[in-house]
């Protein structure tokens, strides 16, 4: 019966896929359980309008009709657009050679001036891998070996029926937050080329070091502007402590990677110490100091919740991290981050599957990858709920969005399909 | 896959040292493996028939007794009663490739032992001189219902050496072993043995590691029909005959060619899978084809010679180019045209607590819940020959068993017990097993519980 069902909705997609221009097309998206994420609620029937790119309207209701003129699809459950808040998708391909690696810089420990932005590659087939799965904003972050690993970006994916775009055009915010790296994976790539950090001190030095260097930088600037700007007298500049400028004035966040118990709070002390605007990234012993975290006020970015076991610093990681991190009343979404081997790329749908049946729940595990993601990422004026107003991306489902035999049918970017479940 | 460069990015030198390895054996192991054992209630899927609604399972002396309808399976007398109303029962899973116990974790230089990277072709290596039993991988396994795995090792090498094939019980090698179960070889093609290219070692082509295998088995042709001439001989009392000089390394080939060991082939791309079978045909060997990341583009190929697939599923393409058409549809496609497909972990790449969730990966990708199931049973048995003992409820089998909390393909169902031979290895409601299948079991005293109730 379900198949059958799901076959109807396919017919009602594939009739009503053709010759109408993507860029101006009208939408209606019926669903039998509509997941809106603004309040109201959740799973009761309705119907999302999108116009121009963007939502016009959310009607509930079990009887609503589309008006004329609109393309209709129908699902049995509709939701936001899914947001993988750290991965690095787009920067890290899936062939794994060479050509299509450039996550990490690791020609130095401190590269707080690249940027994802200059790797990300929008026609990367990860990218749209993940859309099939319901992803349509991802933070693409630079990968795990650099201590100071430089500037993520915050961007829209693409689907395999997507037009191309650059990814100046795909970008939500080009320069969304620095990456600090602790732990285990700093140290190992260095150590291996003998050189600086080779121990978790180091990391933490190479860290302070920086920030210490941009309050510096900052305050001589503002000093010699303070005192005329005499161009003779105008301090060299600086591209890194440049780069961090913005993190020591509060204006973008940092995230950083921490596994480990200790390292979580050597980030919290490190945040703390120079009053950062940050957040903590995978955080897979953040269990053992719940209270430190929210002591500290700190939003986690949790995941990928299937992290294997396996090496030293995830050898303590649970399935139950995601509830009960939100059980302690911290502020959480999730992520799926950097793969170095098979699987290439982790799917953020499947992770918070994984979440919503170890605690968290089926909601809680929706809001972690919609409107909490965008709170915590600082862009839910723009994605994260079906809102009149904000960006058409939406994702329809034939089931629960969660269960391992649901299916996804289709997935709408900016208000243009981007994919339809064949 | 290999699961020697899984994360090389993370291998540490001298940390595993300082771990904590607390692997306990705290298993209540009750009841009495001789005790006879009734669990009534559950909807049982037997595998070998239809599902039973409210259906009952007897066991005793680590063998399935009966199997049927609650009301029409006679209660013997002082059986142990355990109720399991609304709860889904169905056999042991079946892991047909792992590497637990042997790609331990934490996963180190210093406790890998997977891959002997000092010759391509070494038939004499067996798993079970690697394995550690105390490796917490294997209480995870149980954790997600397995219950016997084909541990192989890595596939760095084209004749990697004699896989294991064992039940996740015991403290010592020799008690997992399934006695009588000689094991499989393991051969892999493709990208990882050219590994050897990189010391400008052969193989460093696809041609090179099919001439390798080729190799081997013509000098156990030869060795075999040596040791046929002289059997022959000597039962004609030739007083001339002389025993050829025993090899171990052709002695584990012959046995292969004789058809008392599988071979358990590494393979990802159509054009290898073909080469796999090109050799099965030369040699008229027995193989299985392992991850078969393109084995729908050859399923015909597969059907017609009756191969089957231990298929690899993972979350997404790529991480070698050998992968890059990995797809979920592929085990649908196999089912389709006729070959019959298990799905494996290759643990440590999926941690083996996922085995069911592979399958049902399947079933999203087109695959049939029935096929599915079996690829996760009886299907995986029958590639280690072992169809007869394992993967069906059924009188006579072994009493390996789980329960569930609902239908076996959903992501909000939880594996509640696993048993092996009339013992229980796994029970979730036991907080020294629940950290095996959550996480955290070396740090469970500090470990947060949950409420009660949260799904």
């Amino acid at each position: 019966m379900r198949a059958l069902r799901r076959f109807g909705y396919f017919l009602l997609l594939a009739a009503s896929c053709f010759a109408v221009p993507l860029q101006a097309q009208k939408i209606a998206v019926i669903a039998d359980h509509l997941y809106t994420m603004n309040g109201g609620r959740p799973g009761e029937p309705g119907m999302v309008l999108i116009s121009g790119g963007k939502i016009e309207a959310v009607n509930p209701g079990a009887n609503a009709q589309a008006p004329a003129g609109y393309r209709v699809f129908r699902a049995v459950y509709v939701t936001p657009g899914l947001i993988d808040t750290d991965s690095t998708v787009g920067i890290s391909g899936a062939y794994n050679i060479p050509h299509d690696q450039d996550e990490d810089e690791t020609t130095d420990p401190n590269t707080a001036d690249v940027r994802s932005l200059d790797s990300f590659n929008p026609d990367e087939m990860l990218l749209k891998y993940v859309n099939r799965y319901g992803v349509t904003t991802v933070q693409s972050a630079p990968g795990p070996r650099n201590p100071i690993a430089g500037r993520a970006g915050i961007f829209k994916t693409r689907g395999p029926e997507s037009p191309l775009a650059t990814a100046d055009q795909l970008a939500i915010r080009t320069e969304s937050a620095i990456i600090f790296n602790l732990g285990d994976i700093p140290k190992v790539t260095y150590s291996e080329k003998h050189k600086p950090p080779m121990t978790r001190m180091k990391t933490a030095e190479i860290i302070r070091k920086a920030l210490w260097d941009t309050q510096a930088y900052q305050e001589k600037w503002d000093k010699w502007k303070k005192e005329g700007s005499d161009v003779s007298k105008q301090p060299s500049r600086d591209q890194k402590l440049e780069a961090l400028g913005p993190l020591v004035a509060g204006t973008i966040p940092a995230i950083f990677t921490v596994y480990r118990a200790d390292d979580i709070i050597t980030a919290i002390r490190i945040g703390s110490e120079f009053h950062l605007k940050y957040m903590l990234a995978h955080v897979t012993e953040g269990y053992l100091v719940r209270d430190e975290i929210h002591k500290a006020g700190v939003p986690c970015l949790v995941g990928p919740i299937m992290e294997r076991p396996e090496s030293p610093q995830t050898v303590n990681a649970t399935y139950e991290i995601a509830a009960l991190l939100e059980q302690a009343g911290i502020p959480m979404a999730l992520m799926t981050g950097h793969e170095g081997y098979v699987p290439k790329n982790r799917v953020l749908l499947f992770e918070a599957a994984i979440a919503a049946g170890n605690g968290l729940g089926m909601e809680k595990a929706l809001r972690a990858v919609t409107i909490e993601a965008a709170q915590i990422l600082g862009i839910q004026d723009r994605v994260g709920s079906l809102t009149s107003g904000k960006d058409a991306d939406v994702v329809l489902f034939d089931g629960d969005p969660f269960e391992y035999t649901s299916h996804v049918l289709g997935v709408i970017v900016s208000g243009q399909v981007s994919y339809q479940g064949k | 896959m290999s699961s020697r460069v899984v994360t090389e990015s993370l291998l540490l030198v001298g940390v595993a040292a300082i771990l904590p390895i607390a692997i306990a054996n705290l298993r209540a192991q009750e009841p009495s493996p001789h005790e006879t054992i009734l669990l009534r209630g559950a909807k049982i899927y037997p595998v070998s028939g239809s599902p039973i609604e409210r259906g009952v399972l007897v066991a005793a002396n680590g063998k399935i007794v009966a199997v049927g309808e609650e009301g029409k399976v006679e209660v013997p007398a002082g059986a142990k009663v355990v109720d399991v109303g609304g709860k889904v029962l169905m056999p042991g899973i079946i892991d047909s490739h792992s590497h637990v116990g042997i790609s331990p974790s934490p996963l180190v230089s210093e406790s890998a032992d997977d891959n002997e990277m000092t010759a391509p072709v070494q038939p004499g290596l067996r798993a079970l001189d690697a394995i550690d039993p105390a490796d917490p991988n294997i209480r995870m396994a149980t954790a997600g219902g397995v219950t016997t795995a084909n541990i192989l090792p890595g596939s760095g090498n084209v004749m990697g050496g004699q896989s294991a094939y064992v039940k996740l019980r015991g403290t010592t090698i020799e008690q997992m072993l399934i006695p009588g179960a000689i094991g499989g070889m393991k051969m892999a093609n493709g990208t990882n043995p050219k590994g050897y290219g990189r010391r400008d070692q052969a193989p460093m082509t696809r041609m090179e590691e099919a001439a390798l295998a080729r190799g081997i088995y013509e000098k156990a042709l030869q060795y075999q029909g040596k040791w046929a001439a002289y059997n022959k001989a000597a039962a004609a009392n030739d007083k001339n005959a002389k025993a050829p000089d025993r090899d171990h390394e052709l002695d584990a080939v012959v046995e292969i060619l004789d058809g008392k060991r599988i071979v358990h082939n590494h393979s990802h791309r159509a054009d290898d899978i073909m080469t796999v079978l090109r050799l099965a045909d030369e040699f008229h060997y027995r193989v299985v084809v392992h991850h078969g990341s393109e084995a729908c583009q050859v399923a015909d190929e597969l059907a017609k010679r009756h191969v089957p697939v231990s298929y690899t599923m993972v979350d997404s393409p790529g991480g070698k180019m050998e992968t890059i058409n990995v797809d979920i549809r592929c085990p649908a496609i196999l089912e389709k045209a006729g070959v019959k497909v298990a799905f494996n972990t290759d643990d440590p790449v999926t941690p083996s607590r996922l085995l069911l969730r592979q399958a049902a990966l399947g079933v999203r990708g087109g695959m049939s819940e029935e096929a599915a199931l079996k690829g996760l049973t009886i299907y995986p048995a029958e590639m280690l020959d072992l169809g007869s003992r394992l993967g069906t409820l059924e009188p006579g089998k072994d009493a390996d068993f789980i329960v569930l909390s609902g239908q076996p393909f959903s992501v909000y169902t939880h594996v509640l017990e696993t048993w092996i031979e009339g013992q229980k290895v796994f029970d979730r409601s036991n907080p020294a097993d629940l950290h095996y299948a959550t996480g955290g079991f070396f740090v469970a005293n500090h470990y947060p519980a949950l409420p009660e109730g949260a799904k």
